[in-house]
């Protein structure tokens, strides 16, 4: 199979996620007032409503609805005031009454759209940007000095409910295929949900992947889910077509699921594409069908084909009022909303000087943005000095070591913005060097102890003191006359020969700028 | 009278809503069916253009929503008191062949 | 014997409160009596003698405790509901295989709110499977029979509930009304049914068949009975939507009379085709007795009332659909043995666990709602509620109430209506209500001049104005008498 890179010169990808969040942060489901809890005991959050039972009726869950206008109002959205809820009618065990509460054409939310930054590798991904000139725009990007900005639109964001959970017993592994019985916990049915679906906008993984990253940081920044792609509070379906470079027409799309990481959901992506260029240019045809992402297996399977459009014999849910909702609900949920991460990333910009790279990247988690602002505080007067070293330290060491370890919990963890800014510090005023500076984090991290004390124990303090680095420099010269004299003849090179010397007598600890600037003094 | 639903279309009206249909009960519904849709005739041969429809009874009806306040569940022997079959606290089925939506 | 299911609720209450008998007796009595009469009627299902007595025993402490004053209305009242009402620890089967070993865990806020009332539990009522039906010979359980003429029916899809009342086995039962299920076989029945406007009670815990046109109302042998059910079974309840905060006390204006009323007639309805002579010559003789009692008669026009049947069943049978789907052998209900896969189970659980009529209006609904055909059936007959229902707006800016028949003729025999959709049009004059959301109610007037069973007149209400049909109808009671208990029936006092 080809590569992504080429399979995207003959081939443009057409890319729309449908994107579902579950408010976990609330306190009860969508339509009953079962607790919402992650983990219970199998069955013991049901009641009437979510387990279905004959004539139990739903009432909605107004926590829920101000949240999913609050994801609106944060994703560009109009707000229908006027909508209902429908009944979507197909029978599967995991969905108590066999038909899912769900919103009909119109939607609490319509016609929104995020603007995403793809810089770095990930703008590698799209075709021929580097055709394009800085803010010179083609179709729905604009170039940027690092990369480009991708207008992704948002068809709707609607509100539902979720299904109950499913173990597939008797077969391998859990999977549903030659398992001889299922068992239902419906402990997760009625759980509110929203889904949001993209237009068909995006044209790489790597932007799905940003979008998806993007709409999670705003959820995080907005608190209406913790957003587990793990254990599946934020989930992800990918749409994907291919069309040839130039053709206007979509083709059959295919519809992705499993994607349950930021990782798989760039990777099931780039495989379902070159798996459809190889179809295509073998000749074969495209089968609108539903597949499966094995991440082990790395690719996709076939879950089921969709011969005719799905018939859910929607219609207006009889037992739920109409939303009629008023303009003081809308501007007392709007109220509510917290400061978005690219407006963050905008003060960063102004208040510490950072590039927009810089601040962007920071803003990439919530994580990392609390921590650097924690950061800023504990740095006072200094702050405007350390943000950049700051960011670095954030956007480089942090980032790794949680893009390394999904569990690593930033706000928990052994470096406090205290000892964050002590590190920065030590480094900035050329107390240790920018590779004692890794060690020293990596340190932190692993023995839980102020950077200083760890600088003190491993005696890796780096000495800048002119008269202490003088006085070797002196010893030094003064012991290699012959070196002395051949350096003075021309042989620059011996320069690092007195250098290693100095950085013999010192340990190792002196700077060796300082090192440097003197013996280039004293030896000319 | 007009043939609404052949008995190839109840034959998959009974697949879809998942109620066994013998081949002998098949042409007695499909004849039910189409005298019952017959019947509904009037509705088609109104003229509604510009009528909006009444999905509720209650006019003024709009926005009634609850408090998001955590009410008692069942207990897990109350959830499963009529659960034909259970195993480990769940409803037990047999296997989900063909699969989902979901 | 006492026979208090006989009684009327002010007879009970103050027989309490003299302490001429306890609610202990009353639950005695009227326990025994079911025991003795209701197999030739076969109304209950199930009864409830340990919920009886347990309720009893509260009537009695708060008697002893001096706090019957403060007790609901239907304290010490024997009671009984139509078995698609849950109440916790009873089974709650519709008549239906499909739910035929199904115990309630949680109970419906219409019992409950009847229990809270101090009504005495006395079982659950025979119905047509699920409601749908007209006669309740859809029951899986049997027939019931109706008191006046046991060869006949007694009318459904609330059949038990009517009968029941009509024995005197029960003061107030309770049943629901989707199309004429409360009204129909009050009428058969001879006993005063209402069906109140949509949302005046709440749906909570009744098993839903046409969630936009069911309503639970009361069954009672006297105007004053009914209204003092609704009194304790009307209001918001925070887990019914739908259902409003009524405040109405029901029996305010029932002495009012009927002077200075203005009563709607409907000549189409008069006129109608299928109508029995022996039914509309009693509603017009009811319609004089208003006039003589001071009531202005004002003809009205319900031009669109025609195409209610046809919108009824496009809409009850959708809604059927989608609220049957969830009876699959998963959480509760019949369970088809021996399936080694789900779909089998499915299919053959929900081809054995329905009976023919319920089969029918879940595929029809099923067909009525998929792709391209919702647009020509379901969505236009919307849009024809739309059009009932201003009909209706129209007509109640002229008058107070409308008065008109209730079923086309009295009670038929056993297997006389096999065609589905002939029996279909024993609602004809009940259903443009349950699309409009207005209230109903079936008046007794004594019995038909042909057939001898009872004939019914239907009055019925603006939206949320029930008690002008209640006014309407105490005011014919004050001509034809409160209902009476069958004659085969009525116990010696």
């Amino acid at each position: 199979m080809k590569k992504l890179e080429e399979v995207l010169k003959d081939w443009e990808a057409v890319i729309g996620l449908e994107i579902h969040a579950e408010l976990t942060t609330l306190t009860t489901k969508m339509f009953c007032g079962c607790k919402l809890e992650f983990g219970a005991a199998p069955n013991t959050h049901t009641c009437p409503v979510c387990l279905g039972l004959p004539g139990a009726l739903p009432v909605p869950n107004k926590a829920a609805i101000e949240s999913i206008v609050l994801a609106g109002l944060a994703t560009n959205c109009d707000i229908e005031k006027h909508s209902m809820f429908y009944r979507k009618n197909y029978m599967y065990p995991d969905m108590a009454k066999n038909f899912q509460t769900t919103q009909g054409p119109v939607a609490f939310c319509m016609r929104g759209h995020l603007d995403l930054d793809v810089d770095g590798a990930a703008a590698k991904e799209r075709y021929r940007l580097e055709e394009l000139a800085e803010g010179e725009s083609e179709g729905n990007i604009t170039r940027t000095a690092d990369g480009y900005t991708a207008h992704v639109g948002i068809t709707r964001i609607h509100m539902e409910e979720d299904a109950g959970k499913m173990v597939h017993i008797g077969g391998g592994e859990g999977r549903i295929a030659g398992a001889t019985h299922s068992l239902v916990d419906y402990n997760r049915a009625g759980t509110p949900l929203i889904e949001l679906v993209t237009e068909p906008d995006l044209r790489t993984p790597e932007e799905a992947r940003l979008f998806m990253q993007k709409l999670r940081q705003i959820y995080l920044a907005i608190g209406i889910s913790d957003c587990s792609m793990e254990e599946g509070s934020l989930r992800c379906d990918g749409n994907v077509s291919l069309r040839r470079r130039g053709s206007t027409q979509f083709g059959t799309k295919t519809e992705l699921k499993n994607m349950n990481s930021f990782k798989n959901l760039h990777d099931g992506l780039a495989y379902e594409i070159c798996r459809q260029a190889e179809v295509l240019e073998e000749g074969g045809i495209i089968y609108q069908e539903t597949r499966h992402w094995d991440p082990s297996a790395k690719r996709t399977i076939v879950m089921r084909v969709k011969e005719t459009a799905d018939d859910y014999r929607l219609f207006p849910e009889p037992d739920l009022a109409p939303y009629d909702l008023s303009d003081e609900f809308i501007e007392r949920v709007r109220a509510k909303l917290p400061e978005l991460p690219d407006q963050k990333a905008k003060r960063y910009e102004a208040n510490f000087g950072l590039s927009a790279y810089d601040a962007r990247h920071l803003v990439e988690h919530r994580a990392t943005a609390n921590f650097f602002e924690a950061c800023m505080q504990q740095a006072g007067d200094d702050a405007a000095k350390l943000a950049k070293p700051v960011a670095n330290l954030v956007i480089n060491d942090v980032a790794a070591r949680m893009n390394a370890d999904e569990s690593f919990d930033l706000a928990a963890c052994p470096l406090t913005p205290a000892r964050a800014v002590e590190l920065v510090k030590l480094l900035a005023e050329d107390a240790i060097s920018s590779k004692q500076a890794k060690e020293v984090f990596a340190a932190v991290l692993d023995e839980d102890k102020d950077p200083a004390a760890i600088v003190e124990e491993r005696g890796m303090k780096q000495v800048s003191d002119t008269g202490a680095i003088e006085a070797v420099v002196d010893a030094v010269i003064a012991a290699h006359p012959d070196e002395v004299t051949r350096y003075k003849e021309g042989n620059q090179k011996l320069i690092g020969f007195f250098v290693g010397q100095c950085m013999k007598e010192m340990r190792g600890q002196g700077n060796p700028k300082v090192i440097n600037q003197l013996l280039a003094q004293k030896l000319s | 009278m007009t043939q609404h639903v052949t008995e190839k279309d109840v034959r998959d009206i009974a697949t879809y809503t998942r109620i066994a249909l013998s081949d002998e009960e098949l042409p007695q519904m499909t004849k039910d069916l189409n005298d019952i849709i017959e019947s509904l005739k009037p509705i088609t041969e109104y003229d509604l253009e510009g009528v909006e429809p009444t999905f509720h009874p209650i006019g003024s009806l709009s926005n009634v929503m609850r408090e998001d306040v955590e009410t008692t569940s069942f207990t897990q022997e109350e959830a499963l008191s009529n659960a034909p079959k259970q195993q480990d606290g769940c409803f037990l089925i047999p296997a989900i062949l063909g699969g989902g939506d979901q | 014997m006492a026979a208090f299911g006989a009684m009327g609720v002010r007879e009970v209450r103050a027989g309490l409160a003299a302490k001429e008998f306890s609610a202990r007796e009353v639950a005695e009595d009227a326990l025994s009596r079911i025991k003795a009469v209701d197999p030739q009627i076969h109304a209950f299902l199930e009864v409830t003698e340990e919920a009886a007595y347990a309720q009893a025993a509260k009537v009695d402490e708060a008697i002893a405790a001096g706090r019957l004053a403060e007790m609901g209305p239907l304290a010490g009242v024997p009671v009984a509901f139509k078995d698609n009402m849950n109440m916790e620890g009873t089974h709650t089967t519709c008549s239906s295989r499909m739910l035929e070993n199904y115990v309630s865990p949680y109970t419906a806020t219409c019992v409950a709110n009847t229990i809270a009332a101090g009504g005495i539990p006395l079982g659950k009522l025979n119905m047509d499977e699920f409601a749908f039906g007209s006669s309740t010979e859809s029951s899986a359980f049997g027939i019931t029979r109706n008191p006046w003429d046991l060869e006949r029916v007694p009318g459904g899809s609330s059949g038990g509930s009517a009968a029941a009342v009509a024995a005197g086995l029960a003061t107030i039962t309770l049943g629901s009304d989707t199309g004429g299920s409360i009204r129909q076989p009050g009428s058969f029945c001879g006993i005063v049914a209402v069906k109140p406007t949509y949302g005046t009670v709440s749906r909570y815990g009744v098993v839903a068949f046409g969630s936009s046109l069911d309503q639970v109302g009361p069954f009672a042998r006297s105007v004053e009975d009914a209204a003092l059910a609704l009194n304790a079974l009307a209001g918001h309840d925070p887990l019914d939507c739908t259902s409003q905060d009524i405040r109405t006390d029901f029996t305010a204006n029932l002495a009012e009379g009927a002077k200075g009323l203005k009563v709607g007639i409907v000549p189409a309805f008069m006129e109608a085709e299928g109508l029995d002579a022996e039914v509309r010559d009693k509603v017009a003789e009811a319609a004089r007795q208003l006039e003589q009692l001071g009531a202005e008669l004002v003809e009205v026009d319900l031009p669109n009332a025609q195409a209610a049947m046809s919108a009824y069943y496009v809409l009850g049978p959708c809604e059927a659909f989608s609220n049957l789907a969830r009876f699959d052998s998963v959480r509760y209900g019949y369970c088809a043995e021996g399936h080694k896969d789900l779909g089998g189970q499915y299919e053959d659980s929900r081809a054995t666990g329905f009976g023919p009529e319920a089969r029918r209006r879940i595929m029809l609904g099923s067909y009525l709602l998929s792709a391209g055909v919702y647009e020509k059936y379901y969505y236009p007959a919307q849009q024809v509620r739309t059009l009932i229902t201003q009909d209706y707006v129209r007509a109640y800016e002229k008058v107070d109430v409308i008065l008109a028949p209730v079923s086309p003729r009295t009670a038929f025999k056993f297997g006389e209506i096999s065609d589905p959709t002939t029996m279909y049009l024993s609602d004809m004059f009940t259903i443009s209500i349950n699309i409009a959301g207005n209230g109903g109610m079936n008046m007794p007037v004594g019995l038909g001049a042909e057939s001898g069973m009872p004939v019914g007149v239907q009055l019925i209400s603006p939206q949320f104005k029930d008690e002008n049909m209640l006014r309407a109808a105490a005011a014919l009671e004050t001509v034809y008498g409160p209902a009476p208990v069958a004659p085969a029936f009525c116990p010696e006092r």
